[in-house]
């Protein structure tokens, strides 16, 4: 998957697997999470974002590896 | 008739979100020159569609029968007809109220919500009778079925209430009014003309229209507007027809506001910034900017099974169980099969006549007997039969999509019967399944198969939620 992101880091084209390019329409929701400190750490922040097809999918930005994932489920 | 009447237009007072749900809360305004019987609507309420959505009918007749079931009772039991009659409103067995009265009754004071000590005191003469809503829907599902022969756009909203879909029917039956006749003359091949001929009709663009003209109407008078004149139409409409939040319509009123022409002087950002959407929505009607079209009605096919008891039962614990068992011979029908079951309805036949129902969607698509049972417990202990039953009737009445993959998880094949709603976690695995993994394992070695166990479903962490387990049977 790969994520455009403008200047403020939030994404602006999403590339999913397989898939053409689409711009991002709007970001519905975000939210962080910081988690599990004791084991292995999770810090993430998290978009639902909708794409100028109407799909609407769920991202996040892993900052630990800096890397973007699409979350499934 | 073509046009709204002059003088004061009468529109019921809206209850409610979404429209039509709940009319005839001001019995005077329905009684007066058009009186009969009086009470609010029963059945569920339909939701204004969304004004993005393209398809459906623009042209809408919407038919409206006030107090339906009592009317209903009445046909069935024409002695009644010049008594003074209520109906009962459904629900707790302790401190009922009056739901719909007739016009006799209200002349004797009697009034829908008023509890039936209340009513009686009022009017000692007074006949009480319990709903039968099995009664109620069997005769909506004949009116619908007729006049879904009329257009194919029907779309119940209530139970003696319903839209239709106009649009190009003009060369099949001709005019507008000609269209409401047929619609009407479908109606008496069904019902009694006394029922019949009670039944208000309007025909406008969007189904705000058409309710509107529908409630401004006289029996046998139906009322007809014309797309360029909607928004004159609605300029007498009281502020209280409008599909919107009651407490909204309760502070327009405060403040001075009470036809829909009032409401149009106001700026769109105003009533946004002290309405929110339902202050943009409100205008939007109001103006007739917005048109919300009849939408194809999905007709529900439940899954029905019943249990006639040999004497009436009134103890919870043996409906209890006749209610597992119905769960567990509606889930083995095979028009079941690979659906998982999304809403169900529990019913009985009462003793004496009557009828009870409860229904329940489910939080989770289920195959599973006692996720369907369950809720309906629940609803029972709230709401218990008022008497004891004859018949229990369950319902599956909406279906998850379709999947061919659960069926060999959920069912078990015996002997070519399908018996249903196996859960895994019983340790009973179908034989279909321990079959398909045995030979998994003799191409692959091992069984490639998981199990999704359930962890921590909460968690904020969705990969935290559900694990696979391995699954070897």
């Amino acid at each position: 998957m790969t994520v455009r992101v403008d200047e403020h880091g939030e994404p602006v084209h999403v590339r999913l697997p397989g898939k053409t390019a689409r711009r991002v329409a709007v970001v519905r929701e975000r939210w962080r999470i910081d988690d599990e400190w004791w084991r292995r750490t999770i810090s993430r922040e998290y978009r639902t974002i909708v794409l100028d097809d109407g799909k609407v999918i769920t991202l996040y930005h892993d900052l630990l590896d800096g890397a973007w994932y699409v979350q499934r489920g | 008739m073509v046009g709204s009447r002059s003088g004061v237009q009468r529109v019921p007072t809206h209850q409610g979100r979404g429209w039509a749900h709940d009319s005839g809360n001001h019995p005077d305004a329905w009684l007066n020159g058009t009186g009969w019987a009086t009470g609010p609507g029963a059945g569920t309420a339909f939701l204004p569609t969304s004004p993005r959505a393209s398809t459906g009918s623009r042209r809408a007749l919407c038919l409206w029968l006030p107090t339906f079931e009592l009317r209903l009772e009445l046909v069935r039991s024409p002695e009644l007809d010049t008594t003074s009659v209520a109906l009962l409103s459904s629900g707790e067995s302790t401190r009922r109220s009056v739901w719909q009265v007739s016009e006799r009754a209200h002349e004797a004071g009697v009034r829908p919500g008023q509890l039936v000590s209340q009513a009686v005191s009022l009017c000692t003469s007074l006949t009480l009778l319990e709903p039968d809503p099995a009664h109620y829907d069997a005769a909506v599902d004949t009116m619908l079925e007729v006049l879904t022969e009329l257009t194919p756009i029907v779309e119940p909203a209530g139970r003696g209430r319903v839209f239709l879909g106009m649009d190009g029917l003009e060369r099949l039956f001709g005019s507008p009014s000609r269209q409401i006749d047929r619609a009407l003359r479908s109606l008496f091949r069904v019902f009694p003309s006394p029922l019949v001929a009670a039944t208000r009709a309007g025909m406008a663009p969007g189904k705000f229209g058409a309710w509107v003209a529908a409630a401004s109407a006289r029996s046998g008078e139906p009322v007809i507007v014309p797309e360029e004149r909607l928004s004159s139409f609605f300029s007498r409409c009281p502020v209280g027809a409008l599909p919107v939040d009651p407490l909204v319509v309760q502070r327009l009123e405060r403040l001075g506001i009470g036809t829909l022409d009032e409401l149009r002087r106001f700026p769109e950002p105003s009533l946004v910034a002290q309405f929110g959407e339902d202050g943009k929505n409100a205008l939007a009607w109001a103006t007739a900017r917005r048109i919300d079209p009849v939408r194809p009605w999905h007709r529900p096919r439940p899954i029905r099974a019943s249990l006639e008891f040999p004497s009436p039962v009134g103890l919870i614990d043996t409906l209890h169980g006749a209610l597992d068992r119905l769960a567990e011979r509606a889930l083995s029908r095979p028009s079941r099969r690979g659906r998982s079951v999304t809403g169900v309805r529990l019913g009985a036949h009462l003793e004496g006549g009557g009828s009870w129902f409860v229904e329940s969607v489910l939080r989770e698509p289920t195959s599973d007997r006692e996720r369907i049972a369950a809720p309906l417990r629940a609803k029972m202990a709230i709401s218990p039969p008022p008497k004891a039953v004859e018949t229990l009737l369950l319902e599956l009445t909406s279906f998850g999509a379709p999947s061919a993959q659960t069926g060999l998880f959920d069912r078990k094949v015996e002997g070519g019967r399908d018996t249903g709603g196996h859960a895994l976690a019983s340790g009973e695995v179908p034989p279909t399944l321990r079959d398909a993994v045995k030979e998994l394992k003799l191409r692959l070695g091992h069984s490639p198969l998981y199990r999704v166990v359930e962890v921590d479903p909460w968690s904020r962490i969705p990969e935290r939620r559900h694990a696979l387990l391995s699954f070897d049977p």
